[in-house]
């Protein structure tokens, strides 16, 4: 999931606000890129992967989704 | 109200390797038209294709068209559509030779000659990786994206569309919005090709962005439904995304349960652990549910000379490896055991087509994985080549039709239609993401999705009715953005439900359908499921269209499913 973007190092190019397929970042008044929609990012790394200034950060894990089996432990493979 | 209108010949919806496709095919038989391709995510995205791994499959000498049909009709188990196969598949090797034309590489060893990957235990399915594994995906999306750049086309992102234009039964354009800035747009024109994806249910992956809407949409306008009771149930692991386990399973992947026993040999001595992801989610489900989880991936036996092809060399699959890697949590793939589970991911319903992506409707075109095509397995590489070929026919399709389609103009209400719309804008009620949890919190539970049997099916219906009569029409959206993830949403609602009726109705267990209750084909069943609108939006009326063996060159021998046996 999309952790964080440096407003330091953001330089407002907007590439990541075009590239991103869930529309999940903005530009703020300022010109800086922000997380506006954290909800549906799909750790696609888009963003990060073609920032030019090394601003963002996407956590490798993806979103925790509910069970596929309620009933059995998470020790033991189901959980949530 | 402002509406955008736009006038073009042919309205390509979705651009993806469908659309993109059908975009570069239309605007080469017919130069002159105006072809429009739009979005509702970035504008020349690539759709799934951009996160691919870019292994394709093609028949290639010395293989033949008619060994690779027959390969298919035993892995659907009968449930094959021989001459759309056929028609497919004779065109692979074009497609994989128009992609080389434009600058992709596919492996190549030392003496020259293609590598290649034998896909499930079959005959002669094989898939073409692409030369260095990463962004083989990502670079035919670039090098199909600057061939439609040389072309007329005019290329739309961030545009949703919501409902088809129908004049006299035809469809003759559609109506959307600005995700962003929540314009109104109306498109008129001759010919709509809907490459707009699966259904699907939002669970990472690179998969977020098929939802299905056009589903509903074309189901409204009276196309007709197919492979509904179809869905990929993918095994991922717990808590990463990860690509081309379909290369690693012929290559000596496998799983293994809490005892560090590799149980596909129990359930499959013939295939074992490399077979299809629907039979290994079965197994893995039927392993947890008796306790012998967690399920773990157990690389130990690739050889050495292959980790070349499965050790991510760029793009986000690298990036992703060595961000798992430096977490320092034991995640690296090829050293560490890492958990991996059954997961529900898209579906394989979609509209009912020709090979040519002629729908039940005039003037509406369905194009790659929107159309319905496999029976709920999935052979590595299919879906590169399946979508570019039927992309590529329907945009044949259509300029061919630009010559005979009668000139039709929608008078519609657009006003109504775009109030009801935007609707939901601005006022209090449930987020989309509450909504779709509860539909994920239904649909993604074993019962329902793996191991699924009436009783669990009747209790998940019951639910999706409710969800769909209250908590849909509940749904706010407080701008544009959450207008586009509500209708999504209200789409994935859609799907859920009629991939539950359709299970219910298919009372056999037959290639991607597995029914606990009915564990055993049944020889009348031999028919694809089909559905359509019955007046009222909640009722879909079901009917089979039997698969003609009569009329097709290849009975059915064989059936893959016969190499497993689950029965405890
Ligand atoms: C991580 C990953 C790896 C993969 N690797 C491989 C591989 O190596 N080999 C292989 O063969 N296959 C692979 N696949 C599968 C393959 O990429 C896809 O199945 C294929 O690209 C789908 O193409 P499509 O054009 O049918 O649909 P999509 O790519 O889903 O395109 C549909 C487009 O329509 C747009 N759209 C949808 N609804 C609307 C609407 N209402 N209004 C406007 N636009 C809309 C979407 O935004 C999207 O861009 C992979 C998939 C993923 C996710
Ligand atoms: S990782 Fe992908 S989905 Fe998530 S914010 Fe970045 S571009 Fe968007
Ligand atoms: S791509 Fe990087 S530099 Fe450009 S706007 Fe986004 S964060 Fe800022």
């Amino acid at each position: 999931m999309i952790q964080k973007i440096d407003t330091d190092l953001c330089v407002g190019c907007g590439s990541c606000v075009r590239r991103c397929p869930l529309d999940a970042l903005r530009l703020n008044e300022d010109g800086k890129a922000f997380i506006a929609y954290p909800d549906d990012c799909m750790t696609c790394y888009l963003c990060e992967r073609f920032c030019p200034s090394g601003a963002i950060y996407v956590h490798p894990f993806r979103e925790e989704l509910p069970p596929v089996f309620p009933n059995v432990p998470r020790e033991l493979g189901g959980g949530a | 109200m402002k509406i955008n209108r736009i006038a073009t010949d042919i309205l390509i919806i979705g651009t993806g390797s469908a659309g993109l496709w059908a975009g570069y095919r239309a605007s080469e038989l017919a130069p002159e038209a105006q072809i429009t391709l739009v979005d509702k995510g970035p504008r020349d995205w690539g759709g799934l294709m951009t996160m691919a791994g870019g292994d394709f499959e093609a028949v290639l000498d010395p293989d033949t068209v008619d060994q690779w049909i027959q390969d298919f009709v035993y892995y659907f188990d009968g449930l094959c559509d021989q001459k759309l196969m056929e028609e497919i598949l004779t065109r692979s090797r074009d497609r994989l030779a128009d992609y080389e034309r434009f600058g992709c590489e596919f492996f190549r060893m030392e003496d020259g000659k293609r590598k290649f990957v034998r896909q499930r235990g079959l005959d002669h399915v094989k898939l073409y990786p692409a030369q260095l594994k990463g962004r083989g995906g990502e670079l035919m999306v670039k090098n199909l994206v600057s061939q439609l750049k040389q072309r007329k086309v005019q290329r739309l992102g961030r545009i949703m569309l919501t409902e088809f234009l129908q004049q006299d039964g035809q469809v003759c354009g559609a109506l959307g919005f600005d995700a962003i800035t929540g314009e109104s747009y109306r498109f008129d024109a001759r010919v709509v090709i809907a490459a707009t994806g699966m259904g699907g249910w939002k669970t990472s992956y690179g998969k977020n962005t098929p939802t299905g809407e056009t589903m509903q949409m074309a189901w409204e306008a009276g196309a007709v439904l197919q492979d509904m009771e179809f869905a990929r149930v993918w095994n991922m692991p717990r808590l990463f995304g990860w690509e081309g386990q379909t290369v690693l399973m012929p290559l000596g992947a496998r799983f293994v349960n809490r005892n560090g026993e590799s149980f596909m040999e129990r359930y499959s001595p013939v295939l074992g652990a490399n077979t299809d992801p629907h039979y290994t989610t079965i197994a893995m489900a039927m392993e947890i549910r008796a306790g012998r989880g967690p399920i773990t991936f157990d690389l130990s036996r690739i050889k050495q000379e292959n980790l070349i092809l499965l050790r991510p060399q760029n793009g986000w699959q690298k990036l992703n490896y060595d961000k798992l890697s430096a977490l320092g949590l034991g995640l690296d793939l090829f050293r560490d055991s890492t958990e991996w589970v059954p997961q529900m991911t898209v579906s394989y319903g979609g509209m009912q087509a020709t090979a040519w992506g002629e729908t039940a409707v005039p003037g509406l075109l369905a194009a790659g994985t929107a159309r319905a095509t496999e029976p709920g397995v999935y052979a590595g590489g299919f879906a590169l080549m399946s979508t570019s070929v039927l992309g590529h026919m329907a945009g044949e399709k259509a300029a061919e039709l630009l010559q005979s389609l009668p000139r039709v103009t929608a008078e519609c209400d657009e006003e109504r239609h775009f109030a009801s719309t935007f609707a939901p804008l601005g006022r209090e009620g449930l987020t989309p993401k509450e909504v779709l949890t509860r539909i994920q919190s239904v649909v993604f539970p074993y019962d329902v999705s793996i191991l699924k049997n009436e009783q669990a099916l009747s209790r998940a219906l019951k639910e999706l009715v409710r969800i769909r009569e209250e908590d849909v029409p509940a749904m706010a959206a407080a701008d544009p953005h959450y207008l586009l993830k509500l209708i999504e949403t209200k789409a994935v609602a859609f799907v859920s439900e009629m991939y539950v009726r359709a299970s219910l109705e298919r009372r056999e267990t037959r290639a991607g359908h597995y029914r606990e209750d009915y564990p055993t084909r049944n020889e009348n069943d031999l028919a694809w499921l089909c559905l359509k609108r019955n007046g009222s939006d909640t009722d879909p009326e079901f009917y089979r269209v039997p698969v003609p063996l009569d009329e097709y060159r290849f009975p059915v021998t064989r059936y893959y499913q016969d190499n497993f046996n689950f029965s405890e």
